[in-house]
């Protein structure tokens, strides 16, 4: 089975580290996506690993190929790698048609030019641009543009295919129906990929696993619903679900299971932690806004709270909430007066957290 | 398409074939670059401290040349007047350009677009031209000095620092105009501007306080190039100075190295050891003073052209003060050349009827040497523009695109020659042929002006490519790369392609640089060597005025075809 792996990746740039010991393993036909912020190293990552860049330590193999060693200096350059690349930008040559930009990883390899036009009619149908091949780049829309750099990456067969935000230059609409069929395309010739987005509906949606980064360092690594359902650190809840994070006061708790945290103003609220570990002192409690309920719930905590302003987002609103000093964002049906009142957050909901130094 | 693996793929290069490929090729750069700019500089080294010419038997060390030029009373002397010619004539220079910049970039004068093109003129022909142009109408028995004295005494002495340092600034305005106009005027971001007048500032205080401010760096750059020009011209002290025995380094060292019959090779090199060092000093303040350029940075603008701010009653009064400054500087110079060309003595005493004659250009082609100049100048002037715009580029893409170990080292090597002015640059060729035996086979023929010509204008080259290179995305040559080209590859199949006006521009200006050069072959001169600007300087030398303006008429013209031709041809404006 082929597997890319990382080891203790490292990237230094003078002084800040733009990755920081990443270890990830990427198991044959899977897509894996790398999710977080802007400027966390999504880039540089899927940079050092098609070999654009060099790592500063650490090391990465595929197969049995060794593609970076920091110990003995092996550095495979990218040609000598062969894995296909979609940039943010496209990249897509300015001064080539269409069928040029396509076909010069296979003019490269030296493949007759008979074969060479089949597989390039091949793809290109395959990513329905077959009429536009003599076109030149400046000829095309966004979303076509988009299609060719995706053509050019996957013509040579190439055996790990990187994407690095590929659809964040279209608009919304063009951008969830291109994500089904860069899915599609990504099945159907059963492609490792590594993807890169900060988009968290996009990381969801199209993947087998879940890279969460946070600056530069791996924050979880699990399946969509892993990292939904049970983050392991609130910036992952709060990153994927939005979730409100309130600093609290809890007792110490070594094992995962129900705790109660305490408010600045001291309200309770029963939760439960899902990793323990927690000393006794601040912590932080994370609950994601459509969790939160107006109306009496079993299993809940009750909490005295000042209703505040709230945003009309079309299919439902967004209402804050001040408690304790503090502000919760709330997502309702219907918003609710201005003023006093009361929600309910259910016991499960309520994720406890070591509070971040 | 189905399932793929790693084995699968055809054509997996093998591991370091093309990482050696890539390496040789930066390595190779390197090493052309390192020898082309260190085997002139190296023995004017050498030569300065040694007791006797290089090529002579048995040199010794010594420290006498230095010691030799601290103790002249002379190169004191000289030192001074290079000094103050220098200063004088970028003050001009640069009022007259940032003038020009502001009242022709950023205003609604009337016919600035035709005043701003004549104006750029001085900075196509060479110095000689335009010394030649100044005295023939303003020196002592030039036309319009005669014309005017026939009245009254001379009014004015073109034969002194002042007249050097108006000729030397008036040619070297446009650089300046230049600088301040696309280096500022132009690329201010316009809602700064317009920031400044909503906090109530009028059209001339945000001249004042927010345009002339945001076009210090370009000042301080074009500055120090001026003034670097002015301390290496040597046409104009020649011209103008020589006559009233004003004299400053470069005729200094013109004077000793080829006038004169046993010429002190020792004393030579050390003051142009000097020489350097003060050019050298001047680029050093310049980069210290736009260390905090970063208070200048600008936020380029989106698209949106500034408003051409209003004159007002002052529109046309300023229209016609510009335009008789043009006039007289620069057209009547130029025409002057012409109507010299043409006639056989120019006098205003005399009608120009009885005098007109194209005898000059009959004498012009019957002599052979002549004849060989000019070919010999296409010649060079073409190989030297190819060579040197293909060296610029691919040194810029190992400095810019590559991962090349010593790519500072690199750049600050393709630059060095900045300091190194022109007439030197053909000493140290002259040296390295004599005393490098690899060199050697580049004596008496035209490879060993062509290597002096690549060497001088390699940072002219790299100004016009390097932005260039930085205009091109990175991702498009990594994406090469990704698809299998190593990195000679992606320079060859992404890079050289788009990069194709800018070494067409490259091209043209290295070509007319080469055309009208007169400096840098000085030293390199021997029988049927001859260069159209060397051969001109020799005819002033011999005092064939009439013939000298005859061939400088000619220069002018072949660069004025060569300049419409790229324009319409090609659609490349050099300069821009
Ligand atoms: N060439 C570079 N020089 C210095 N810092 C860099 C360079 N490239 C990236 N970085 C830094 O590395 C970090 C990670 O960048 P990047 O991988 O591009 O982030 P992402 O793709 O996740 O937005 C950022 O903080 C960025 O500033
Ligand atoms: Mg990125």
């Amino acid at each position: 089975m082929t597997e890319l792996v990382l080891k203790n990746v490292s990237r230094r740039y003078g002084n800040t580290l733009a990755i920081d010991k990443v270890n990830i393993t990427v198991a044959n036909g899977e897509f894996l996506t790398l999710l977080g912020p802007s400027g966390c190293g999504k880039s540089t990552t899927l940079s050092t690993i098609a070999g654009l860049d060099r790592p500063t330590g650490g090391s990465i193999s595929f197969g049995d190929n060794v593609l970076f060693d920091a110990e003995d200096g092996t550095f495979l350059q990218p040609e000598a790698r062969g894995f296909g690349v979609v940039f943010q930008s496209y990249a897509l040559w300015p001064h080539m048609t269409v069928e040029g930009n396509v076909g010069l990883g296979l003019k490269l390899r030296k493949i007759p030019a008979a074969e060479r036009n089949k597989r390039i009619s091949e793809v290109l149908d395959l990513v329905g641009l077959g009429p536009l091949a003599k076109r030149y780049p400046g000829e095309l829309s966004g979303g076509q543009q988009q299609r060719v750099a995706l053509a050019r990456a996957i013509v040579f067969r190439p055996p790990l295919l990187l994407l690095d935000e590929p659809l964040s230059n279209l608009d919304a609409q063009l951008r969830q129906q291109a994500r089904v069929w860069l899915k599609d395309i990504q099945r159907e010739l059963g492609l490792t990929t590594i993807y890169v987005t900060h988009d968290q509906d996009e990381a969801l949606a199209m993947s087998d696993r879940i890279v969460v980064m946070r600056s530069g360092k791996i924050v979880q690594l699990g399946t969509p619903q892993e990292i939904y359902r049970t983050p392991v650190h609130p910036f992952v809840a709060s990153f994927i679900g939005n979730a409100n994070l309130i600093e609290v006061t809890g007792g110490a708790a070594a094992q995962a299971g129900g705790c109660d945290v305490r408010l600045a103003d001291g309200q309770v609220i029963r939760a439960q932690t899902p990793l323990g570990n927690l000393n006794a002192g601040k912590q932080l409690l994370a609950v994601r806004p459509h969790l939160i309920s107006c109306t009496k719930a079993d299993n809940a905590s009750e909490v005295a709270v000042e209703f505040g302003m709230e945003n009309y987002l079309g299919d439902h609103f967004e209402q804050v909430v001040r408690v304790a000093g503090t502000e919760m964002r709330l997502s309702l049906d219907e918003p609710r007066p201005r003023g006093g009142g009361k929600i309910w957050i259910r016991n499960e909901d309520a994720m406890v957290f070591e509070a971040e130094r | 398409m189905s399932h793929v693996t790693m084995t699968d793929m055809p054509h997996m290069p093998a591991q370091g074939a093309h990482f050696d490929r890539a390496r040789l090729a930066q390595w190779l750069i390197f090493v052309v670059t390192a020898a082309l700019m260190l085997a002139p500089a190296l023995p004017i080294l050498l030569q300065v401290f040694v007791d006797r010419p290089l090529y002579a038997q048995d040199w010794q060390f010594t420290l006498g040349n230095i010691t030799d030029i601290f103790r002249s009373e002379r190169v004191g002397q000289v030192a001074a007047t290079t000094g103050l010619f220098a200063v004088f004539s970028v003050i001009i220079a640069q009022v007259l350009g940032i003038s020009a910049a502001l009242l022709i970039g950023r205003t609604d004068m009337p016919g600035r677009k035709l005043m701003g093109d004549v104006l750029m003129w001085p900075l196509y022909l060479s110095h000689l031209i335009f010394a030649l142009g100044w005295v023939v109408m303003y020196g002592p028995s030039g036309f319009v000095t005669q014309a005017i004295a026939q009245q009254s005494s001379a009014p004015w002495n073109l034969y002194s620092i002042g007249g050097m340092s108006l000729v030397a600034g008036i040619s070297q305005a446009p650089l300046a105009y230049l600088y301040c106009l696309y280096g500022a005027v132009r690329s201010v971001d316009s809602s700064l501007e317009s920031a400044a007048r909503t906090v109530g500032a009028g059209p001339l205080q945000v001249l004042r306080w927010v345009t002339l401010p945001l076009m210090v760096p370009s000042i301080i750059t074009s500055t120090a190039l001026n003034l670097v020009i002015a301390v290496e011209t040597l046409s104009i002290p020649l011209f103008l100075g020589r006559p009233a025995r004003i004299e400053t380094l470069s005729a200094f060292l013109y004077g000793e190295g080829i006038a004169s019959s046993s010429p002190n090779h020792g004393l030579v090199a050390a003051s142009s050891l000097l020489l350097m060092m003060l050019v050298g000093s001047t680029l050093v303040l310049q980069r210290i003073l736009l260390r905090q350029g970063h208070r200048y940075e600008t936020v380029k603008g989106k698209g949106s052209r500034p408003m051409p701010l209003g004159l007002g009653r002052l529109r046309w009064p300023l229209a016609a003060l510009t335009a008789l400054i043009l006039l007289v500087t620069v057209v009547v110079p130029i025409s002057g050349i012409f109507l010299r060309a043409f006639t056989t003595f120019l006098s205003p005493l005399i009608p120009l009827s009885k005098v007109l004659t194209l005898n000059n250009f009959s004498k012009l082609f019957a002599d052979e040497a002549n004849i060989r100049a000019i070919v010999n100048t296409v010649e060079i002037s073409l190989i030297s523009a190819a060579l040197g715009t293909a060296l610029a580029v691919a040194v810029a893409l190992v400095v810019q695109r590559s991962t090349f170990r010593f790519t500072g080292t690199l750049e600050a090597l393709a630059y060095s020659p900045r300091v190194v002015p022109g007439l030197i640059t053909g000493l140290g060729v002259f040296y390295a042929a004599i005393i490098l035996p690899p060199m050697g086979w580049l004596r008496g023929n035209i490879g060993i002006i062509v290597v002096a010509y690549v060497m001088a204008t390699l940072p002219l080259a790299l100004g016009v490519i390097q932005p260039a290179i930085v205009q091109v995305s990175r991702d498009l040559d990594k994406a090469a790369r990704t698809v299998g080209a190593d990195w000679t590859g992606a320079m060859r199949i992404v890079m050289i392609p788009l990069l194709r006006p800018a070494l067409l521009g490259s091209f043209i200006l290295l070509f007319v640089f080469h055309l009208k050069s007169y400096v840098i072959a000085i030293f390199l001169m021997a029988p049927g060597l001859e260069v159209m600007g060397v051969s001109m300087l020799s005819l002033w030398t011999n005092g064939e005025v009439g013939l000298l303006a005859a061939f400088a008429s000619l220069q002018i013209v072949m660069i004025a075809v060569l300049l419409v031709l790229a324009r319409i041809l090609f659609k490349v404006k050099i300069y821009d």
